[in-house]
């Protein structure tokens, strides 16, 4: 049987779908669009029925792209596509907007359940529903007081659907005569005000209200205060930011450093040969190059789940949206945004939140933009390599300056790519932001682990197969090539006399160089450099700059693999092994103005295709990372086309 | 005057909203002619306001707030 959860937002809907459901969740798509479908198992004797986690609205006509999917459901799907019954979830301190969403269910013909939600709070509050009154006003419809925060109603819930599986009844009225149209605009206000009469009337005995309560907004007016509020929401993001870096650091070297274990003890255990090779040097970092990201993501949305959960979330977007307005992004944009540059796509993936497609879009393409953890020790490198050690003004440091600088030339060039696409995207419909303000609540820990099980599931099932192919296919690349070619290189290496007064270790690095050199990946850097030569680059860096397509910080892997430093732990040597490295003609390779090209080149250019996957997984299309990759691209050769020609 | 001159902890009912489609949305959010308001919380520079119906504390833009018409209630009414 499908079973289908409905509410207003914030009446504790996501609690009742976890406490029905717990860990038997899946994400799917509802048909024909491209909106998440959240469904899972719902036990019930032995049998079970799918229960879907219908997004929260207070009406079914929408009001944005993913509330259709509420529409569609109930109406212009194929009768075999649309549920069998219907839980509403009702908040006890706001019956009367619960039973406008739950008048238009019962004119669809659908059998109910009407579960009346924090009845507790509503008490406090003074208001006070008559059950029996209630009872009859809806005589098909079982009624469930509950609190689902605390558990409590639970069974009784239970006991009603097993009821309406049953019997499956429905309300004989019909509030209104038919529904109407999506594009009737006049006939849906119409109707709004035939219901809105009907309800006046069901909840005159029905709900009483025995004592004026008030709220206060003291805490409210520090949180969203032109400067108490910025300050605060400030800390709680350096917060996060400080718990993300220190935090995340430990699993993931442990992640790292355990596949790196299992690596070498499968090298001890399987002959040497294509099998160990593909196991050790391609599927197994792959996987490690999948998982690295749990520790983030699980971070992350620990706190955004906490920051939503809790309440704080809504006065955050409240605050926010006025300064990012004129970009064509949302409130709800910043904390995506600022949570890409942790990771973009732990970034990419909390823009869930936001109602508007337009400005969720515009989000999610211009996250990549904000730089990234991974982008540190490119950024670091570099700086070290080109940018003197010296103090401005006797106090500021010089490289400090250009890495903060790549930074902000980050935020600007998302901000105004931003700005281009709000011009260029044309809107279907005028958007309103209307957003309740919830009350405080203490977060709910099952709620958060839910979520961020959610997230952590749907990187790894839905973006991981794809990072894992590619990286796979990557590597294939970069350990093989035309046989004849790496023989014949590998001979005259061995030929020089540099090379045979090298000892062992020194003769692997600069067996590696050349095999990388003469792989497939190698051919392709040293084909492009024509094509990267003008914006100061030689074929090596080229030969970096297509692996660090897996991850940006390969970068640094890459060019230690290909400049043979020997020692890929140790930065120092890579370091003055860079430094000294000279073109052809007796300049340094990297000189001040190639250094700065390659930073700004690695600000803009899409060199990280797990976010690619992520962006499709998000947008369910191609055609959004596809367009990150090449325009990025272009803003990075530019960007670094011009920085080689002004220094 | 409009919804957006209040001052905040000035309580107001609604007369009339002039946009057709925020006109019916709110409807059905059960805001209407006659729903009392309470201006709660305003954003800094013309930011989102946040007035409170029922027991709901509700945030919309500054320019929405500009096509509805209130009048304002006297504190003792």
């Amino acid at each position: 049987m499908k079973i289908a959860l409905f509410g207003n937002p914030n009446t504790g809907k996501s609690t009742i779908f976890n406490l029905l459901t717990g860990l038997r969740q899946k994400i799917g798509n509802f048909p024909g669009v491209t909106v998440d479908k959240k469904s899972g198992v719902l036990q019930l004797d032995g049998a079970e029925h799918e229960l879907i986690d219908v997004p929260g609205v207070y009406s079914i006509y929408p009001s944005n792209k993913e509330e259709k999917v509420v529409y569609k459901l109930l109406v212009s799907s194929p009768p075999q596509q649309r549920p069998d019954l219907g839980i509403m979830v009702a908040d006890a301190s706001n019956l009367a907007r619960s039973l406008f969403f739950f008048s238009q269910l019962i004119d669809c013909g659908l059998p109910l359940v009407l579960v009346i939600n924090m009845n507790d709070i509503a008490e406090k509050k003074g208001i006070r529903i008559d059950t029996k009154a209630l009872q009859q006003a809806f005589s098909n419809t079982p009624i469930v007081f509950m609190n689902a925060r605390v558990g409590l109603g639970k069974d009784r819930l239970l006991a009603a659907i097993k009821r309406q599986i049953a019997e499956g009844k429905h309300e004989q009225i019909k509030v209104s005569n038919s529904l109407k149209n999506l594009d009737d605009l006049l006939g849906q206000e119409e109707e709004a005000t035939q219901r809105q009469a009907y309800i006046g009337k069901t909840l005159q005995h029905t709900v009483s209200v025995t004592k004026t309560s008030v709220r206060k907004n003291n805490l409210d007016r520090w949180l969203t205060h032109p400067i108490s509020g910025y300050l605060i929401f400030s800390a709680i993001l350096f917060i996060i930011f400080q718990f993300v870096f220190s935090f995340a650091a430990y699993p993931m070297d442990a992640i790292e450093s355990g596949f790196g274990w299992l690596t070498q003890w499968i090298k001890s255990v399987l002959a040497d040969g294509p099998l160990s090779a593909l196991l050790c040097d391609g599927i197994i970092p792959g996987i490690s190059g999948v998982l690295v990201f749990i520790p983030q993501i699980g971070i992350l949305f620990f706190f955004i789940a906490l920051l939503e959960d809790s309440g704080y979330l809504a006065r955050a977007v409240f605050l926010m949206d006025r300064l990012v307005r004129p970009f064509g992004l949302n409130g709800r944009s910043v904390v995506p945004l600022l949570s890409s540059m942790a990771c973009a796509i732990p970034g990419v993936m909390a823009t869930r939140g936001i109602p508007n497609y337009k400005e969720r879009l515009i989000t999610i393409f211009v996250a990549p933009l904000m730089s990234c953890s991974a982008r540190i020790p490119v950024f670091t490198l570099l700086i070290g390599l080109v940018i003197p050690k010296m103090k401005l003004f006797g106090i500021i440091h010089l490289q400090g300056l250009v890495l903060f600088g790549l930074y902000v030339l980050g935020i600007v060039s998302a901000l105004f790519i931003a700005w281009i696409m709000h011009l260029l995207l044309k809107q279907e419909k005028r958007s309103y932001y209307l957003m309740e303000i919830p009350e405080f609540k203490r977060p709910l820990w099952r709620n958060i682990f839910l979520t961020v099980f959610e997230k952590i599931k749907v990187f790894t099932t839905e973006a991981g197969g794809i990072i894992l192919a590619i990286s796979i296919v990557l590597w294939a690349l970069a350990s093989y090539g035309p046989s004849e070619q790496r023989n014949a290189a590998i001979k005259s290496l061995k030929e020089t006399s540099a090379y045979k007064s090298k000892t062992l270790a020194e003769k692997e690095g600069l067996k590696n160089a050349v095999l990388l050199e003469n792989s497939y990946i190698g051919i392709v850097g040293k084909g492009i450099e024509p094509l990267i030569k003008p914006i100061g680059y030689d074929w090596k860096i080229g030969i970096a700059l297509i692996t660090s397509f897996a991850a940006r910080e390969v970068f640094v892997g890459s060019l230690s693999t290909i400049y043979a430093s020997g020692d890929n732990d140790n930065e120092f040597n890579l370091h003055n092994k860079l430094k000294n490295q000279k073109n052809p003609d007796g300049s340094f390779v990297f000189s001040l103005r190639t250094g700065i090209s390659l930073m700004v080149f690695y600000v803009y250019a899409m060199q990280c295709l797990s976010t690619l996957a992520v962006v499709k997984r998000e947008t369910k299309s191609w055609k959004w990372p596809m367009l990150q990759l090449v325009a990025f691209g272009a803003m990075a050769y530019l960007g670094g086309w011009i920085c080689y020609h002004v220094f | 005057m409009l919804l957006n001159e209040l001052k905040v902890g000035d309580q107001a009912k609604i007369i009339r909203i002039a946009d057709d489609v925020f006109r019916t949305k709110l409807l059905e959010m059960g805001i209407m002619q006659g729903t009392p308001v309470t201006l709660m919380l305003r954003a800094p520079f013309n930011g989102p306001l946040a007035f409170s119906y029922e027991n709901t504390l509700l945030s919309i833009r500054y320019e929405d707030a500009h096509s509805i018409l209130v009048e304002k209630m006297n504190m003792h009414q």
